[in-house]
């Protein structure tokens, strides 16, 4: 009864202000093979065109309200059903739209009532989509003060739940935040993980004490919905979506009121996941709670708060993790090859990888031959690793050795990390030397001397302080105020790293709000792009202070910004002179051409998922 | 920058070891940096070259978090002084150093010479609150998030390692019954060991209370252990001994 009616009336939350129509003719644009630039943007003049003139509304605060109303006063079987009118109501609404987009309070009144129409083609979608997640539900919670009133489920689960926000441990000092206070709630975004016996293990923000009851109850709940054979994946409310990720023993919660999508907060958590991993490694968390199944997973991961806290952080404001790719710092391709030049001498045995850092960009890495043979090393744990690097850094002299697993490479294995500074007392350049030898810190230590000594001869630091990122001025169009691009295939070279560019954050989007309210327009519209019951290739968002145009192609991923007042036509030129630019500037946006140490002494004893590994121990095992 | 590439090679080893947040990577940035900032737990272990007149001494900042706990045997390797470090308002650090530390040291030299460092004494001591170095008061203002505790409380505890009780000051005498202790551990005869009123220490890391004591009383002593290994390489020509004869350095600021 929980799963029947709430989890496929929520299901489409994302999808109910787009009229199913321009869905089906955003579909079949694009994926022909065409060549160069020009070819591409002739592709994307008759999407364009084939898309009419209608606007794409943003999704507001307001249409939530609405739906909100909707939600606790209708019945949800009659919205199943399609409304005819309705139907009609939303054409209109089209044609008002693309009248006055401009006026802002218009738009928003519109929005208004497209929210009641659109909900005919969210409640459809979600029909579909009930057949392809059977088994997995969706519960629709109201959260926050109204939970007790609106809380939509099994008469069970909804009283546990008013529990949790109702009853709140006394604040504590220790992480700072009253937990009981307005303030902690209106958090962006929260994130919690527990164990599966419902043990808190971190919390973002106030303290895990603080807030060990409303994990009780999170686990609580997981759990009874677990004993009906069912996974919970997500809850919505009326301005929340809380998201449960299950791992292994662990339980990632995140409640977020970002407006992402379920599918963007799930792989937020997996990052989450997957540090708590690069820190004590999957076979030994699995380990650890087979041996003990409600131990304190905190006496292990006391002190990763902050590391947890960066990742967070770096997981709102740095776009390299909602893209999956790495951001690479600007450089002239000699330069950069030069660079990997001194790290592929710079060799010992045993020694994996060489990455250097700087501005807190990658520079470049170099991988040992038959590691690279065998697997690369993804975006996801090179950002881990950067992460790492700016929550452990040492002042200035120190030099860092430290155990390491790079999860999605091999998450039961450690490497030993290297990490020093090149440049102190600046700190701007880094490198990281990874081995699979925990005793080789001095060798390893030495390649770093001879690799700061090469770089001395070659004046290489002050070249990379040169380095910077570029200004979309530079591209050289008038309206296009920002953009991201990540292209799929670097030709030559199809194991290479994904990467992606992207120019400053620059006026009107310089003030953290601003920012934030850009990065969060693209998170949108990479959550309509990769929807997983209807992506798009394209789509020409006309928001309130700017445009945005996303294309995806087989060959690259592209988000970009526009003023407010361009028009398609012009939208479609920049996008041919920002795709030449981008073809002339690659060697220096990217990596192009990955070095690898031609030779090892002693080729590593350990590669991916190597068996004979010291797997997990990092000696805390005796201590348990 | 061209200096730190000049090689140096490490003639001495010492070791900082403890629980987490008893203050050994604030200890070690007092004396080298002159400061008192905010630090962020320690990952793995780092490792400091500091010139000592001609001499380089490696010093190993560990991390106290029982994540990192296997490590610490390697980083033990071989070290001439250990610094076990404790928190003067906890009990459980100084406990933690009996049953998680000690046994790390096993792979330290057998000469190896051990200090008992009880820090944040600023927080229990009035003589520890005076900024030891007037050119460069504690920074940093209120202690981070270092347990706080009533300043006049000298009673100790009937038992020390009462869990959840609030955190409790230890003694010197404490200090000084542990150091009898590791000096039985290792097998040594406390008559012909260094005493221990002078491997026990009280420091603040904020304030710089006898921070360069700790230090420079221990580079002293191991005078004699790089001078041994000086002249057994001497005998095994294979070494780099590139930097015997550099002009003595100042012998302390900045390196
Ligand atoms: N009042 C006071 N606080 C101190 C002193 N030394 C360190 N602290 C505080 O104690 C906390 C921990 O200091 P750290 O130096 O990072 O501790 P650590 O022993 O290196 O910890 P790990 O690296 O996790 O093993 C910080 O908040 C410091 O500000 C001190 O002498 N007095
Ligand atoms: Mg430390």
């Amino acid at each position: 009864m929980l799963n029947a009616l709430p989890c496929s009336y929520w299901d489409g939350n994302m999808e109910r202000d787009y009229p199913q129509k321009e869905g089906a003719e955003e579909l079949n644009i694009c994926d022909q093979p065409t060549e160069g630039p020009g070819a591409y943007a002739d592709t994307l003049a008759t999407s364009l065109s084939l898309l009419g003139s209608h606007m794409f509304p943003y999704h507001g605060e307001v249409v939530d309200r609405d739906v909100k109303t909707s939600v606790s006063t209708e019945d949800p079987v009659e919205t199943l059903l399609p409304d005819p009118t309705a139907v009609e109501r939303t054409s209109t609404l089209e044609a008002e739209l693309s009248q006055k987009a401009d006026t802002e309070s218009q738009e928003s009144e519109d929005i208004g009532l497209s929210a009641q129409s659109d909900e005919v083609v969210l409640a459809e979608a979600s029909v579909n989509n009930g057949k392809d997640s059977s088994g997995e539900f969706v519960v629709a919670l109201l959260a926050g003060s109204k939970l007790e009133e609106h809380c939509v489920g099994t008469e069970g689960t909804s009283s546990v739940l008013s529990e949790s926000i109702a009853e709140e441990a006394p604040p504590l000092s220790h992480r700072d935040e009253d937990v009981t206070a307005e303030s902690w709630r209106q958090h962006r975004k929260h994130v919690f993980v527990l164990s599966e016996a419902g043990k808190p293990i971190y919390s973002r923000y106030g303290s895990e004490e603080a807030l060990s009851s409303t994990m009780g109850v999170m686990m609580a709940l997981v759990s009874f919905v677990q004993s009906g054979d069912n996974m919970i994946r997500s809850v919505y409310s009326e301005e929340r979506t809380v998201v449960f990720v299950q791992k292994g023993p662990l339980v990632l919660v995140c409640v977020a009121n970002s407006r992402q999508s379920e599918q963007q907060l799930r792989d937020e958590l997996l990052y989450v996941y997957y540090q708590i991993i690069s820190m004590l490694t999957q076979a030994s968390i699995t380990r650890i709670f087979e041996h003990k199944k409600n131990y304190d997973l905190r006496r292990l991961l006391a002190g990763s708060e902050k590391i947890l806290d960066g990742l967070l952080d770096l997981v709102d404001w740095d776009p390299s993790f909602l893209l999956a790719a790495v951001h690479c710092l600007p450089l002239p391709s000699s330069l950069r090859d030069s660079l990997s030049q001194i790290l592929q001498k710079a060799i010992t045995p045993n020694l994996v990888f060489s990455i250097l850092i700087a501005k807190k960009q990658l520079v470049t890495i170099v991988q040992e031959k038959t590691v690279i043979e065998d697997a690369r090393l993804e975006p996801a744990d090179v950002h881990l690793l950067l992460n790492l690097i700016g929550a452990s850094s040492a002042f200035q002299a120190g030099e860092i050795w430290t155990p390491i697993c790079l999860p999605l490479f091999n998450p039961d294995c450690y490497f030993y990390a290297y990490i020093s500074y090149l440049d102190p007392p600046e700190c701007t350049v880094c490198l990281l030397l990874l081995s699979t030898d925990k005793e080789a810190f001095y060798a390893v230590a030495e390649c770093k001397r001879r690799i700061e000594e090469a770089m001395v001869a070659q004046n290489s630091l002050s070249l990379i302080e040169k380095a910077q990122s570029y200004s979309v001025s530079q591209v050289g169009v008038s309206d296009l105020r920002h953009f991201m691009y990540k292209p799929f295939d670097v030709p030559d070279n199809h194991r290479q790293l994904t990467q992606f560019t992207s120019p400053e954050m620059e006026a009107p989007y310089s003030s953290a709000e601003e920012k934030m309210r850009l990065l969060d327009l693209y998170r949108y519209m990479h959550s309509r792009i990769h929807s997983s019951s209807r992506p798009l290739k394209l789509i020409y968002h006309v928001a309130e202070r700017e445009t945005l145009l996303a294309w995806v192609t087989s060959k690259f991923e592209l988000y970009t910004c526009f003023s407010p007042l361009v028009t398609k036509a012009c939208a479609i030129t920049a996008i041919t002179k920002l795709l030449r630019w981008l073809k002339k500037e690659e060697d220096r946006l990217f990596i192009r051409y990955p070095p690898k140490y031609s030779t090892t002494p002693n080729p590593s004893k350990s590669s991916r998922k190597s068996e004979q590994q010291d797997s997990t121990d990092n000696g805390f095992m005796s201590l348990l | 920058m061209p200096e730190i590439s000049k090689m140096k090679k490490p003639d001495v080893k010492v070791v900082i070891l403890g629980d987490m947040n008893v203050g050994k990577t604030s200890l070690l940035h007092r004396y080298t940096e002159r400061k008192f900032r905010d630090t962020i737990s320690t990952v793995g272990g780092a490792f400091y070259l500091k010139q000592w007149g001609p001499y380089n001494i490696s010093i190993w900042d560990t991390a106290g978090r029982e994540q990192f706990h296997g490590l610490g045997s390697m980083y033990c390797r071989g070290a001439a002084a250990v610094i076990l470090t404790y928190d003067v308002t906890s009990w459980q650090s100084l406990a933690e150093l009996e049953e998680r530390f000690l046994s790390l040291t096993d792979t330290a030299n057998h000469d190896c010479i051990y200090a008992i460092v009880g820090n944040k004494a600023d927080l229990t001591d009035p003589r520890a609150q005076l900024p030891a170095d007037p050119q460069s008061p504690a920074e940093g203002g209120e202690p981070g998030t270092g347990p706080r505790v009533p300043s006049a409380c000298p009673t100790p505890p009937a038992s020390p390692l009462s869990p959840g009780s609030p955190p409790q000051q230890v003694g010197r005498e404490e200090a000084a019954a542990l150091y009898g202790r590791v000096l039985r551990y290792k097998g040594l005869d406390e008559g012909s060991s260094l005493p221990a009123d002078r491997m026990c220490f009280e420091t603040s890391a904020r304030t710089g209370y006898n921070v360069d004591l700790l230090f420079e009383t221990l580079f002293d002593l191991v005078l004699p252990s790089i001078l041994r290994k000086r002249t057994e390489n001497q005998r095994s020509p294979t070494v780099d001994l590139e930097d015997y004869c550099e002009p003595p350095g100042r012998r302390r600021g900045c390196c």
